[in-house]
């Protein structure tokens, strides 16, 4: 299937660096190279794949825009993701509008019902439902935190909350995991 | 009197995390811990390092992270064998903003006829040109120098992957040569250098760690 083309073995620095000169088969390769992680990390974060497809599109619109900027192509991996973080949070801030924030920590606010977390138990494996199974607004910080590493204050700023509502809800998120993580105890 | 093989509850009888609460911690809370680990353990707190509590609670964090991380990787293995036609709406998307960036003019007899070709075709070309040159593959293109007015002096930059095996100095003047003839052959560039930086050396197959 990737068979072909000598570019899907090209090393990233290489191919970012053939993108932003106007390759489109470099650019090609690299959404194959890096398409799925970057949708299951905006899976993550905003509780929905149907939502991840746009952001990993939108992304890559916008990446291909903005190659010529990137000072280091060899990083081009965590800028792509750092993109993704801050399009996921966009739409995140777009649905709060709709929602009112003391809901924000509701345990009802999770995307997934408790059918869908066993399945993902089973699927998945322990951590991916208990990640599933946490409040949006917790989920949210420690994905971007744990998995972006994406600082506190920069979330906070896009979450647009205090910096002291990030770390309670990063702190309450890792403490919730580790307890349900029952095989860690 | 054969000595029983001590069992995972003989070996570690205290290794049971209680509670996540600042009594369990000495003190400590997890907001805490996770900021200390943030910070790389340093400067050494000994009220955390001497807590029996905290040890666990650190070890449970640090196991956290690393898991978190491979989790994304596993999910990420099952969605490849996922339809992957949006690469194909991406490219139809990005096709039509393509980067021609300047215009080389190309001389032609009739006086009224202005012929040029795209700086991205020239790129184009030098990367067709220096591309399996024995497995090599050309990186980014540039050429300084003002390539919009006829026989100004052009230098000409290329970064490139190559690899495992060759003598990388016959390598790169092999791709440097095959960068010259194609331009001579297609342009009317008055190229003055063609130089070959070798950012990468891969073996087939295993090149993606270009990170």
């Amino acid at each position: 299937m990737r068979a072909g083309n000598p570019l899907n073995d090209a090393p990233d620095g290489i191919l970012a660096a053939r993108a932003a000169d106007g390759d489109t088969r470099a650019f090609e390769a690299l959404m194959n190279r890096h398409g799925s992680l970057m949708r299951v990390y905006a899976a993550k974060i905003l509780g929905s794949t149907a939502e991840a497809d746009d952001v990993v599109q939108d992304v890559f619109i916008q990446a291909w825009r903005q190659l010529d900027r990137l000072a280091d192509p060899t990083a081009v991996r965590s800028w792509l993701m750092r993109m993704v973080g801050n399009r996921s949070i966009e739409r995140i801030r777009r649905r709060k509008d709709l929602v009112n924030i003391d809901d924000w920590d509701a345990p009802v606010a999770s995307h997934e019902t408790p059918e869908r977390i066993v399945e993902i138990r089973l699927q998945m494996g322990e951590l991916a439902a208990v990640v599933a199974g946490l409040p949006a607004g917790q989920r949210q910080c420690w994905v971007l935190r744990e998995l972006g590493g994406i600082s506190y204050a920069d979330i906070a700023e896009e979450l647009d909350v205090p910096i002291s509502t990030v770390r309670g809800q990063l702190a309450r998120a890792r403490r919730r995991i580790i307890q349900e993580m029952e095989a860690w105890r | 009197m054969t000595p029983e093989p001590p069992g995972p509850l003989e070996s570690e009888p205290e290794r049971l995390l209680d509670g996540l609460d600042p009594e369990d911690l000495d003190g400590h809370t997890i907001e805490e811990l996770g900021d200390y680990l943030d910070d790389g353990r340093e400067p050494r707190d000994p009220g955390i390092e001497d807590s029996p509590g905290c040890q666990i609670a650190l070890d449970a964090l640090v196991r956290l992270r690393a898991e978190s991380w491979a989790m994304l990787e596993v999910e990420a293995l099952a969605d490849r064998d996922r339809d992957q036609s949006w690469i194909q709406n991406v490219i139809a998307n990005i096709s039509r903003e393509s980067r021609p960036g300047r215009d080389i003019p190309v001389r032609h007899p009739d006086p009224a006829t202005r012929l040029h070709i795209t700086e991205g075709a020239v790129r184009g070309l030098v990367r067709a040109a220096g591309d399996g040159t024995q497995g090599s593959l050309v990186g980014r293109v540039e050429l300084a120098g003002d390539v919009t007015v006829p026989a100004q002096p052009i230098t000409v930059t290329v970064t490139a992957s190559v690899p495992f095996g060759p003598n990388l100095v016959v390598l790169a003047q092999l791709v440097r040569e095959r960068i010259v003839e194609a331009l001579r052959t297609h342009t009317e560039l008055n190229v003055i250098a063609v130089n070959v930086a070798i950012e990468n050396v891969h073996a087939p197959g295993t090149a993606k760690d270009g990170r």
